[in-house]
């Protein structure tokens, strides 16, 4: 198992440890209500170093990634990210990636759901030649996610962090060390992701949990973020992805380039969008204390429907919310289901996200 | 498929059709209607709109629909399952075509 560099931090803090995919992840530090608290009126920090890393200078990066990714890097802006996915060759999902185009490098950022062993291989077996380097080992990646997360990296990295637009790079220093910082998140609230390196990561993360304090902050794990990109209609890979695997069914399309000769897992990708998807994923929700979860079958009149992918308790709607995979033809927001057999408890599709994030009413060009 | 359940398909569908193909024409967005999921983030990630195509939406919504979009309403543009929802909410009781 791949264990986090930021272990003893967090370990010190309380922190709950869980394998996932061959790595170590940081599952909690409290409760689910504090720390949904935290993200959603406050900031918190958490540690992503479960995430793979490559870098590899400009020149080849282009030749390396495209084949391999969905999106179209070489359309990748300076100084922005792309958000994409790493396919197998029978076109279902094996990774969620940012690729950053930031100065003289391009930096790949994944989730996986597949070995660290495979993503690696795959990704070095080109890009060695080429200059690639795998950082996962030798950084850390802590999260900064919260309505006041902006105040934090403004705290320890400086004022110009706030002109960066959302999915964007900047390189910052750090006690003389180059840390890059990536204008992103996935719980509807500021986001940042910072790549440290592992000798300087403890130290990092005790500036930033002493900032992170000051703004009525703490630390949170992975697990509560299920629940903020699932509220938020973030695409979790960890979630609805391993569930059901097939890009297309997840609404995932504004990820892929159709355009682009060829990519990992393209052609198994086009003839299904040829084929017309059969499946589609929906926002669920139930009546306050109804029990909703993964595996749990819709029904609409004495018909299955399909089933539920991912749930999550949301606080803001104050009852179970989750995600169906449904027939197409039933896959629209405000219809009533039945949960479990035809005359089981009600379960509307919802419009989603449902709610409105307080970070979306922060103006940080008047800060 | 229950009657109820094809009444709310009925009313939604067509303002989802519309809103896609004028989305695609006026973004110029390189996507066929069926690429966009109604549940995708307009703004920010998933498409990536930005400040100015947002108006063109706020636009393309109020002419199609004869609805206004208040300045500060953000929270009707966080998809296209919400702007339809808003428009349904507007048009409660009537036929809604665009």
């Amino acid at each position: 198992m791949r264990k986090t560099p930021l272990h003893n931090f967090f370990e010190k803090a309380g922190a709950r440890f869980q394998e996932r995919h061959g790595v170590e992840t940081i599952t909690a530090v409290s409760t689910p209500e504090i720390e949904y608290g935290l993200v959603r009126d406050a900031v918190a920090l958490s540690d992503a170093s479960y995430m793979q890393v490559f870098r590899i200078p400009e020149a080849g990066a282009v030749d390396i990634l495209d084949p391999l990714l969905a999106g179209n890097v070489a359309r990748t802006r300076f100084g922005r990210l792309l958000h994409t996915f790493l396919a197998d060759d029978g076109g279902v999902l094996a990774a969620d990636c940012y690729v950053a185009n930031n100065d003289d490098e391009f930096l790949l950022i994944c989730e996986s759901i597949v070995d660290d062993s495979e993503v690696r291989r795959l990704f070095m077996e080109g890009g060695r030649e080429a200059g690639m380097e795998d950082l996962t080992e030798t950084y850390a990646m802590l999260s900064l996610d919260g309505c006041k997360a902006w105040a934090v990296a403004k705290e320890v990295f400086g004022a110009d962090i706030l002109g960066l637009p959302y999915l964007s790079v900047e390189n910052c220093t750090f006690g003389g060390e180059k840390i890059r910082l990536f204008r992103s998140g996935k719980t509807s609230e500021f986001g940042y992701l910072i790549l440290v390196p592992r000798g300087k990561a403890d130290e990092l993360a005790t500036v930033l949990a002493a900032a992170v304090e000051k703004q009525g902050g703490g630390l949170c794990g992975a697990a509560i973020h299920n629940d903020l990109r699932l509220e938020g209609r973030f695409f979790n890979i960890f979630s609805e992805g391993e569930a059901v695997r097939d890009p297309l069914s997840l609404g995932l399309q504004w990820m892929i380039d159709f355009d682009k000769p060829a990519f990992r897992g393209g052609d198994a990708i086009r003839q299904r969008r040829a084929a017309g998807v059969q499946k589609k994923i929906v926002g669920v929700r139930v009546a306050p204390g109804q029990a909703l979860a993964p595996g749990m079958s819709l029904f609409d009149g004495g018909e299955e429907a399909g089933q539920v992918v991912a749930a999550c308790m949301s606080h803001v709607l104050g009852c179970r919310m989750g995600l169906a995979l449904l027939k197409s033809e039933v896959a629209y927001a405000s219809l009533r289901f039945h949960l479990g057999a035809a005359n089981g408890p009600d379960v509307t599709a919802i419009a989603m996200p449902p709610i409105m994030p307080k970070s979306l009413s922060v103006k940080l060009d008047e800060m | 498929m229950t009657p109820e359940n094809q009444q709310l398909i009925d009313a939604r569908k067509p303002i989802i059709d519309h809103l896609k193909v004028e989305l695609i024409k006026r973004l110029n967005l390189p996507l066929e209607p069926a690429d966009i999921h109604e549940d995708v983030a307009l703004l920010g990630s998933g498409l990536g709109l930005d400040s100015l195509d947002a108006l063109e939406i706020v636009l393309c919504v109020e002419n199609a629909f004869q609805v206004t979009i208040a300045d500060n309403n953000i929270a009707v543009l966080r998809s296209i399952n919400t702007l339809v929802d808003f428009v349904l909410e507007q048009k409660k009781g009537g036929v809604v075509t665009p």
